[in-house]
């Protein structure tokens, strides 16, 4: 009897113990390490759901005090009860509230928007069929002087004039062309002296575009455009003019789009500013990674002193997503591949030095006695027993660094640091679709490539 | 004459290799020395040219104390003392030749060194160092590409480039089988009788009859037992390699 109540005097204690301060009653059974867990998991559990304040998640910590309790009486009776239970209330009203507060909601997908930017992505703009330009040009006198010069050229059996030989803004003349490709479109448009191009159909906001008969002539009036005299410094000086046909017709074959162009240029500002970053990463690193190496370093004070601070400076480097000292070197150096090319070599020299100096800790320390003991010094040490063993897997890291510098650089160019993902920015911002798609693609492209290539090198190095 | 005096170590771990071991070696002798794994056989050798410092005592060699040369007379030191490893300790990837070559690196000028740049005489030397050990035609193989006992030939024509007046073989032939091991002891047999003192720790004790001019017998850092091999007697055997212990001769495996 009395053995009962001597068993029974902590099972009161415990429940009320844990009913009061949850773990409590756990901790002062001994289970100091589950008394503490139980409580610092139910603080966080209730701090989370008073701070989204939705009374339905009150149930998560409710439950888990209730399973406290029982769990502490258990425990005096000597039954611990699995922790299951209470992770998965815990969890519930974790991943609950998670769901809510990163606003999942698939009623937001717009098809339509999807598929109005997926469309052109469908035709990449990178290479387009081939064309011929047929271009001429007239010169005609805005505003009129007092002896206006013939408002006539001949170029390549091709002749065009203007009646009158010149006009003021808003003024109609006659233009005349001979000589083009017959039956051909032509598209007619206005230049001012600057060189800008002004269009000269309906209201002057699109392409006046005609027809040549089978001679390949064409007559039509025009309007001075409007805005012909904006840029003009002083509008009553009489100026020089264009009046520009043009027709295309194709060539056969396809050539390389501007928009493709501007792709193969970025590939290659991105291929190279990650080799050049590589190389350059690698000249620092090397030295560095020799001072960041345990077996080298830890033979006296001042030498293990210069390990812990050269390791210390890499970690915090690495550390350091190379896209946010991308933006510094932004501000310090502008816009480019220069600033990319820098933000990527100082990260590349904190995660080479680490590895190369992985690669010299992990090497075989018996040729490195061996030579020791034939009365070689320190540099002969290195040059015959440390080196050889560790230019092969330097080299591997290196290429693979040069690899995953690739694809950083891609990613760089979209704060600024130039090459292929500047351009896609720019695109993206002007919502060139079909130019984004030729750059995705090119992307894929070169990582699929190099990924390849440098997994190949590497093999022939081990 | 090497004289080794009260020699201690203790490893910054606490382990105490080697507890005021003293003994003598005179110039041509094969000293063998014997002792159960981790009875302090490796510490004792790497003290002498002092790949480890030792903790306590003196090594004089010729009446200099190698445990006070500062590093440029060790290094010199170094140079006279030939060393032959278990593991050979070969650098995998560099040619035989090369491995060959780095023996000499305590006499060459550090800075051609430091460039590969070799005299033809000590090319030359390395090619009648290799002849020596009968591997001559493996010169410009890569170094893993040879056998284990191929591998200690090469270690020790790199001990012979240093023209040692000692070699320190430390269970030279422990990953070889019985008949390489016998091959490998034979040439350190040859050089011992040109005059080089040996100075060889191994595990089998037919090896030690069989090439020992004097034993030292470690056990636990402790010197147990030093004189001739024939003195090592059953009781002798049974104090320095425990009461279990039963003999194994290298021959019978
Ligand atoms: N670098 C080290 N740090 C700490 N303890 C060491 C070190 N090297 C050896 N020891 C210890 O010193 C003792 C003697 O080791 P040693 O290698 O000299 O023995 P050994 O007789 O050569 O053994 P084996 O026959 O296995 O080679 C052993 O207890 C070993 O664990
Ligand atoms: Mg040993």
């Amino acid at each position: 009897m009395s053995n009962e109540t001597a068993t029974r005097r902590p099972v009161v204690r415990s429940g009320v113990a844990s009913a009061v301060v949850p773990g409590l009653g756990q901790f002062l059974l001994g289970e100091r390490y589950r008394g503490v867990g139980i409580l610092l998991g139910f603080l966080v559990i209730l701090a989370t759901v008073i701070w989204y304040g939705k009374p339905l998640w009150y149930a998560s910590p409710i439950l888990i005090w209730l399973w406290n309790v029982w769990d502490a009486i258990s425990l005096a009776g000597g039954r611990a009860r699995s922790i299951l239970l209470p992770l998965f209330f815990g969890l519930a009203a974790a991943y609950g509230i998670g769901w809510q507060v990163v606003e999942i909601d698939f009623s937001k997908a717009n098809m339509d928007r999807a598929l109005a930017i997926l469309r052109p992505m469908t035709r990449p703009d990178f290479i387009q069929p081939r064309r011929e330009v047929n271009q001429m040009w007239v010169p005609v006198q805005v505003p009129c002087s007092s002896q206006p010069p013939a408002a006539r050229r001949e170029d390549a059996g091709r002749v065009a004039t203007v009646i009158p030989d010149c006009g003021g803004v808003g003024e109609t003349l006659i233009v005349n062309v001979t000589g083009m490709w017959a039956n051909a479109e032509t598209s007619i448009f206005w230049q001012n002296p600057i060189g800008n191009p002004l269009m000269l159909g309906e209201g002057e906001i699109s392409m006046l575009t005609l027809t040549t008969d089978e001679s390949g002539s064409l007559t039509t009036t025009i309007r001075v455009p409007s805005t012909a005299l904006v840029a003009a410094p002083d509008p009553t000086l009489p100026q020089f003019h264009r009046v520009y046909f043009e027709q295309y017709r194709p060539a056969g074959g396809y050539e390389l789009s501007f928009i493709g162009g501007e792709v193969l240029k970025g590939a290659l500002a991105t291929i190279s500013m990650a080799l050049m970053a590589t190389g350059l990463a690698m000249l620092f690193a090397v030295p560095l990674s020799f001072l960041a190496a345990r077996n080298l370093m830890s033979g006296n004070p001042v030498t293990y002193a210069v390990y812990v601070i050269v390791r210390t400076l890499l970690n915090i480097l690495r550390s350091i997503e190379s896209l946010i000292i991308a933006i510094i070197f932004v501000v310090i150096v502008g816009l480019g591949p220069f600033a990319g090319m820098l933000a990527l070599a100082l990260h590349s020299v904190a995660a080479l030095g680490k590895l190369y100096s992985e690669v010299i800790e992990g090497i075989d320390p018996g040729p490195i006695e061996a030579v020791r003991a034939t009365g070689a010094n320190w540099l002969q040490v290195v040059r015959y027993a440390v080196i050889p063993q560790i230019i092969p897997p330097f080299t591997a890291f290196t290429i693979y660094r040069w690899d995953i510098n690739v694809r950083s650089a891609t990613v760089i160019g979209l704060v600024g640091g130039g090459g292929i993902g500047y351009l896609l920015i720019e695109l993206i911002r002007v919502n060139n679709m079909r130019g984004v798609s030729a750059v995705f693609i090119a992307i894929a492209f070169i990582v699929i490539v190099l990924d390849y290539v440098s997994a190949k090198l590497r093999e022939r190095l081990v | 004459m090497l004289k080794i005096q009260n020699l201690s170590k203790t490893y910054p771990n606490g382990t105490q290799a080697l507890k005021n071991v003293s003994f003598d070696v005179k110039d041509g002798e094969f000293l063998v020395v014997i002792g159960l794994s981790g009875s302090g056989k490796s510490t004792l050798l790497r003290c002498i040219n002092r790949l480890i410092e030792p903790t306590e005592g003196k090594i004089f060699w010729d009446d200099v104390d190698i445990t006070a040369a500062p590093p440029a007379e060790l290094r010199r030191i170094r140079r006279k003392i030939g060393m032959v490893f278990q593991q050979f300790n070969l650098v995998k990837r560099s040619s035989v030749m090369t491995n060959v070559l780095s023996g000499r690196l305590g006499y060459v000028n550090p800075w051609t060194s430091l460039l590969g740049i070799w005299a033809q005489e000590d090319k030359q030397r390395a090619l009648q160092a290799l002849d020596r050990v009968g591997i001559a035609d493996k010169a410009y193989s890569r170094a893993d590409a040879l056998s284990g006992g191929q591998q200690q030939r090469v270690g020790i024509a790199r001990a012979l480039m240093q023209d040692p007046k000692l070699i320190l073989a430390d269970e030279p032939v422990a990953s070889l089988d019985p008949v390489l091991s016998h091959s490998i002891l034979q040439y350190l047999e040859g050089l011992n009788k040109e005059g080089i003192t040996v100075i060889c720790s191994l595990h089998f004790l037919d090896l030690v009859h069989r090439y020992a001019t004097r034993v030292v017998a470690l056990k636990d850092g402790v010197k147990v037992f030093e004189g001739s091999a024939k003195e090592i007697d059953r009781a002798k055997f049974k104090e320095i390699y425990g009461e279990e212990a039963q003999e194994v001769r290298a021959a019978s495996l």
